[in-house]
């Protein structure tokens, strides 16, 4: 527990010294206050009988207020986790290129803890950063919808807890990636990529009957099965937080695999990662 | 004395390109150093000074041969518990302060946030850097920032000490300091290896020192017999006129005039004293007769110099 703490606090401190928690914070704020000002909901007896996005009159139509707030938190949760997982990985990509840099890996390696455990405590350190402000995001959120429609939906973080799910695997797979280069801008440039093409894989079925050969098909279905579902779990998190709202969309996404091979996925990165970094050589 | 770290037949090769032969960093050394004792490591560039030191914080792992810390092997993290070690060129994060700095590694090497709290203002004090306590490392200069990593070294009061260049950058009184603190540290008995390029540091410092070269350890011994130069003398006297010159020399000495006093080849001090008694019948008055000394920079150039094969200094 000392070295999880020490490490928490040494990233956390790395946070706030080079502005990535104050810019992460900030604009976060920043979205949460546009949202709470811009946004003015007019409830006639349960319904939702007008709404005004920065002051002009929008054309929403009529319906139970319950149903917006779903319709509306599914919406926005489905934003939330492209917009969490962007900046979690920008934020906490450099933790490990960093600390292999010539002369501060000779500091954290000469203490008396084996590297795997120097590793998962850097690694559960950045998921609490951006753990952070994923809450805070939603939290914010949840509480400004409560405050307006006076209507609560708890799936809203449900939605929050898939995209933890997301955040942690691809910041497994950057660990990875910076075990391997000691590159920041190479771990960043290829977690992206990495998350667009896994997205890609979702029409895996088309592509494999395009493909000319056999082993082509089988590769692309591969890869598909190996890979992070980052599309899959992305309409999860919409359908999980819009629940009975959308039915079909949620029978759709009851299916336990992509989240299984997801997380079985990060588990993997980050045992190769620990693999690797214990075998390497300073 | 206990023995406190032990290295034997330590044999490092790295891998190379495809196709190219393996380099031999360290080719089967052996040393030991005991509780209390400061040794130094010599050597130039890629003698293996440094992958040496590495190996014994696993940082890298040795080819063949083993290598321990307080008894313990160098694979076990628990061995680690016992050092403290200061790099090169380390890089503290400068964006923690010094005490922030020695909280985190001090929770790092297993302290309890109790006793950080007491160590803290002994060891700034000790490293004179009281007044620099709540500001960021990136504000010291080189000498403070030497300063605290050293502080951050002994943060958990470590057996052993391993240190690569610890006065580097570090003004002529700071290295005076940093000197007395290593002395005080192996007087409390720990041991501490000292690794650098300033020659006249390890002179000043060490007990003892080893000198590499192409990963062997070329010269091993105290500093005062490695830097002792077998029966050469230097006398001073007056009269030294060229007729007791050259008497000496019909005894078989060596005798080369410098600066107004001689420098006196013998073969024993049998002999050295037979051209005393020479002086003396002249009616010559001795006011120093001091035995030669090489600089450790002398031995250590001569080693680097000095062809394969050929035997130089007190290897043993």
């Amino acid at each position: 527990m000392k070295v999880l703490a020490a490490n928490i606090e040494d990233v956390m401190r790395e946070a706030a010294a080079r502005w990535t928690l104050i810019a992460y914070f900030f604009l976060s704020s920043l979205f949460i206050i546009i949202f709470a000002s811009a946004v003015n909901l007019d409830i006639v007896d349960g319904a939702l009988a007008g709404m005004k996005l920065f002051g002009k009159d929008t054309d929403a139509p009529e319906m139970s207020i319950e149903k917006f707030v779903l319709g509306f938190e599914s919406g926005f949760a489905g934003f939330l986790y492209l917009l969490c997982t962007f900046m979690a990985i920008f934020a906490t990509a450099h933790l490990v290129p960093r600390m292999q840099d010539k002369g501060t890996v000779d500091l954290y390696l000469s203490r008396p803890v084996s590297r795997v455990k120097l590793l998962l405590s850097r690694y559960v350190a950045g998921l609490i950063l951006a753990g952070s402000n994923v809450l805070y995001l939603m939290g914010a959120m949840w509480l400004i919808m409560v405050w307006k429609t006076h209507v609560a939906n708890p799936r809203f973080f449900v939605g929050g807890a898939i995209i933890m799910l997301v955040i942690a695997v691809l910041l497994a797979f950057a660990f990875l990636i910076g075990v391997v280069t000691s590159s920041t801008a190479v771990s960043i440039m290829v977690t992206y990529g990495f998350t667009i093409f896994s997205a890609i894989l979702v029409t895996h079925d088309k592509i494999a009957a395009a493909v000319s050969k056999d082993w082509q098909a089988w590769l692309i279905d591969g890869m598909y099965w190996v890979f992070p579902k980052t599309f899959e779990l992305g309409q999860a998190v919409v359908a999980f937080v819009g629940g009975e709202l959308m039915p079909d969309r949620m029978s759709a996404v009851l299916n336990p695999a992509p989240f299984l091979t997801t997380a079985a996925f990060g588990v993997g990165s980050l045992i190769l990662a620990s693999w690797l970094f214990t075998r390497k050589e300073f | 004395m206990t023995t406190l770290i032990e290295v034997s037949g330590l044999r490092k090769l790295y891998r190379s390109s495809f196709r190219k032969p393996k380099i031999i960093a360290l080719d089967g050394i052996d040393f030991q150093v005991k509780e209390g004792e400061l040794f130094g490591l010599l050597g130039p560039n890629g003698a293996g000074k440094t992958t040496t030191v590495k190996i014994l914080l696993g940082l890298t792992h040795a080819t063949t041969g083993s290598a321990s810390v307080c008894g313990l092997p160098v694979r076990d993290p628990e061995s680690r518990r016992r050092v403290g070690y200061l790099p090169e060129g380390h890089k503290i994060p400068n964006y923690l302060t010094a005490r922030q700095a020695l909280s985190i590694f001090g929770r790092m090497s297993g302290m309890t946030s109790a006793d950080i709290a007491k160590r803290i203002p002994h060891l700034l004090d000790q490293v004179r850097m009281t007044q620099w306590a709540d500001v960021r490392i990136k504000k010291f200069s080189k000498g403070m920032t030497q300063r605290i990593g050293l502080a951050c070294a002994m943060v958990h009061a470590p057996q052993v000490l391993l240190l690569d260049e610890p006065t580097d950058g570090v003004d002529p009184v700071g290295r005076r300091e940093i000197r007395d603190i290593l002395r005080a540290e192996a007087d409390r008995g720990v041991a501490v290896l000292l690794n650098s390029h300033l020659l006249s540091e390890i002179e000043r410092t060490c007990d003892r020192v080893a000198v590499l070269r192409d990963g062997k350890v070329a010269a091993f011994g105290s500093v005062k017999d490695l830097t002792q130069k077998s029966a050469q003398y230097k006398m001073v006297a007056s009269p030294i006129d060229d007729s007791l010159v050259a008497s000496f020399r019909e005894t078989g000495a060596g005798v080369e005039r410098v600066n107004g006093h001689v420098v006196l080849s013998v073969d024993d001090l049998q002999h050295l004293n037979t051209l005393v008694d020479q002086l003396r019948s002249r009616g010559g008055v001795l006011s120093e007769l001091t035995p030669v000394r090489e600089t450790l920079e002398d031995v250590f150039v001569g080693l680097v110099r000095a062809e394969e094969g050929v035997s130089v200094g007190a290897h043993s």
